[in-house]
């Protein structure tokens, strides 16, 4: 066998010059490739992660990579200019309707690309930063925010409507929740919080810590988690939950078509009857909005502070009840309107994420 | 055993050469974003041409920025993997030794992931801290191998099952150290979870990252491949080979850490993409026979085939979503991987 020693050279020789041929010819194209807009004026901005970010000017094809950012979007009136969204961006109907890129953890850098975006939003809750540096490595932008309370979701929309080039829109929209916000806490700031466990996921069971901002938005209605844990998506044990008996069972409605077979599945699970708030059927459904930091957060915190102090909105019923009806008014198709996030989805993406993917 | 010619050899990587060339050009051409054949020939062949300038530019991203990139590290990670399998059924005389199989690549995971955690501490240059992720999972996939090296052994003689099942149960123990790591640690840039326990081709990095790994693929697989008669005695046994007069120690050590290494460099970028260095050396010795100096070279060509034409299944089936490389090859690996076993052991 040892009489053919050529081949050995001949063939690493030809494997190396087929591997750096291919090395070269990427570099090359990679260098010499333009990217995707020639517009020469840009801006640059610091995102809620530290990164800075050169903006083009102005922006006009966005991509959002999260439902939240997508409801921004539309409550800043810049829809028109959003050219792409995720799988996941349900709200209002209309973003169903824009270009899907995929889902918030693994879109398609392609189509990403291939819609030309001017800027690409992100969040760090729901994306993962490798999308981000792909991204920066394709020479398209990216914005990031990182919201963890309601103050922030405000500041957060505020800046980000500057960097979208439509600071008044922002104004109008930061205003409108801080004033909705205010005339709140005059209503029930002063009433004792009730205890609550906001359950994100039943099997198993999955609540929100403290440093979220969904922990946030039930202090806002007047609601204390009974969860004290700095992880973001503590998973909780039945135990603890029996220790600390909550007032009251928190569900949005995106976990299950309607909260009572949730909680029924829950009572005639073993061992959950010993949870006074189960056994009674003590829970307060709300919006799904709360688990998107979006405007539209401040009606699910109005929605919960209902439901947990109605006396506080029954002594003027009149003016103020009216008021938040006609602040509200998508409050009613709302059921529908999400609907078609499956607990299925969810699931699958608790799984994937390795934690939960809840804070879109 | 066949006398080797360079001249079959060359036929024989000429072939497989034009099978690659071809699931490229697919590979180039389906995706999220619909690329006719012909606007992908008219710009290869501008590009091949040297009139880049004039390449379109709406597809020209697409397909040299993000297909390209994805389809060299598949390429690449494909054939790192393919050839650590073949080293690796050479080194424990098993045929159904794989990276992912005996838990190496869950070894280099840790390594990588604990790497990740580290790097933040050490406040090293940019540089340096790039290559600490390949130094850790190469360490974690040496010390892996070698553990289960030694779990395998029995009497002085590695017993087959025992191997496997060592293997196995070291990576899922691995795999539960992921896990914790990942539910504990929270500093860092450490991926995702589902990145280092189901490989993905998804992620795109700087230019150098692709010089490294061209460079120290090409490296470790020619230190394989220049023990690669010596690991055709091997099979004939230790002690037979050593009567041959095959340094064996040293071929242990060389083959060991080159594959390690290789093994280390496809996880650091790619996570555990698994069974394609255990179904590729297969099929590669069912159509070329078993001499390493042939298999050594077409099983690195067939790795690179095999987890490029995956990975454009997993950007496809689903799309604009993407799947896990690592679940594609899992699905055709593991089915294909039982039978082996089960025909080995009847």
């Amino acid at each position: 066998m040892k009489e053919v020693v050529t081949p050995r050279l001949g063939n690493a020789l030809l494997a190396a010059v087929a591997a750096l041929l291919f090395c070269a010819a990427l570099s090359h194209a990679q260098s010499t490739s333009p990217i995707s807009s020639a517009s020469p004026a840009y801006r640059e901005v610091t995102d809620e992660t530290g990164r800075t970010v050169r903006v083009p000017q102005p922006v006009n094809r966005i991509v959002s990579l999260a439902p939240s950012l997508t409801e921004i979007v539309y409550a800043l009136g810049l829809q028109d200019h959003l050219v792409g969204d995720t799988e996941f961006c349900d709200y209002p109907a209309d973003a169903q309707k824009k270009t899907k890129v995929g889902g918030g953890i693994n879109p398609s850098l392609e189509l990403i690309a291939n819609l030309h975006p001017d800027i690409v939003l992100v969040t760090k809750a729901f994306n993962r930063l490798e999308t981000v540096q792909s991204l920066e490595n394709l020479g398209i932008s990216s914005y990031a925010t990182d919201p963890h309370t309601v103050e922030e979701i405000i500041s957060s929309s505020k800046q980000l409507s500057d960097v979208l080039g439509a600071p008044e829109a922002g104004a109008t929209v930061a205003g409108e929740m801080e004033r909705r916000l205010a005339s709140l806490q005059q209503r029930i700031g002063a009433l004792p919080p009730k205890r609550v466990l906001f359950v994100v996921w039943t099997q198993p069971l999955i609540s929100v810590g403290k440093h979220t901002f969904i922990a946030d938005a039930l202090r806002l209605a007047g609601a204390t988690s009974i969860v004290d844990s700095g992880q973001d998506w503590p998973q909780v044990s039945l135990e603890e939950v029996a220790r600390l008996q909550p007032d009251l069972l928190v569900f949005a409605e995106s976990h299950s078509a309607s909260a009572s077979p949730t909680v029924e599945v829950l009572a005639t699970l073993p061992g959950w009857n010993i949870v006074e708030a189960v056994k009674k059927r003590r829970v307060a459904v709300i919006s799904d909005a709360v688990n998107r930091p979006a405007p539209r957060i401040v009606s699910a915190i109005e929605d919960l502070a209902k439901q947990l102090h109605p006396d506080a909105f029954t002594e003027k019923p009149e003016s103020n009840k009216e008021k938040i009806e006609r602040d509200n008014p998508r409050q009613n198709d709302r059921p529908t309107a999400h609907s078609s996030f499956s607990p299925g989805n969810l699931q699958a993406r608790i799984a994937i994420s390795g934690g939960c993917a809840c804070a879109r | 055993m066949r006398p080797l010619t360079l001249r079959r050899l060359l036929f024989q990587c000429l072939v497989l050469t034009a099978v690659l060339f071809v699931v490229v050009v697919v590979a180039l051409k389906f995706g999220a974003v619909p690329v006719s054949l012909y606007a992908l020939g008219r710009d290869l062949l501008r590009f091949l041409l040297g009139q880049t300038s004039q390449i379109s530019t709406d597809y020209g991203l697409i397909i040299w920025n993000i297909r390209g990139p994805r389809i060299l590290l598949g390429i690449l990670v494909g054939a790192s993997l393919s050839v650590a399998g073949t080293s690796f059924q050479a080194l424990l005389r098993n045929p159904l030794a794989d990276p992912y199989v005996l838990g190496v690549s869950s070894g280099a995971s840790v390594g990588a992931v604990l790497a990740l955690i580290a790097t933040p501490f050490l406040s090293l240059s940019p540089s340096l801290s790039a290559l600490l992720t390949p130094l850790g999972a190469f360490l974690g996939a040496a010390a892996t191998i070698a553990a289960v090296y030694f779990l395998g052994r029995r009497d002085g003689q590695i017993d087959s099952t025992t191997l496997l099942l060592g293997g196995v149960i070291t990576g899922s123990f691995l795999s539960a150290i992921i896990t914790f790591l990942m539910g504990t640690v929270t500093t860092g840039n450490t991926r995702g979870m589902v990145f280092w326990l189901m490989g993905n081709l998804s992620t795109s990095f700087q230019k150098s990252v692709y010089w490294f790994l061209g460079i120290g693929f090409l490296a470790a697989a020619g230190a394989i491949y220049t023990t690669a008669s010596d690991l055709n005695l091997l099979l004939a046994g230790e002690k037979e080979a050593m009567h041959l007069g095959v340094d064996v120690p040293r071929v242990r050590l060389v083959v060991y850490i080159a594959a390690s290494f290789l093994t280390g460099l496809a996880v650091s970028v790619s996570g555990s993409i698994g069974y394609v260095g255990l179904i590729v050396p297969h099929l590669m010795r069912l159509i070329f026979g078993s001499d390493h100096r042939t298999l050594l070279p077409t099983a690195a060509i067939g790795g690179a085939i095999a987890v490029v034409f995956a990975d454009t299944l997993a950007r496809t089936v689903v799309a604009p979503s993407e799947l896990a490389v690592g679940a594609v090859t899992a699905v055709v690996g593991a089915p294909l991987f039982i039978y082996l076993l089960r025909r080995r052991l009847a």
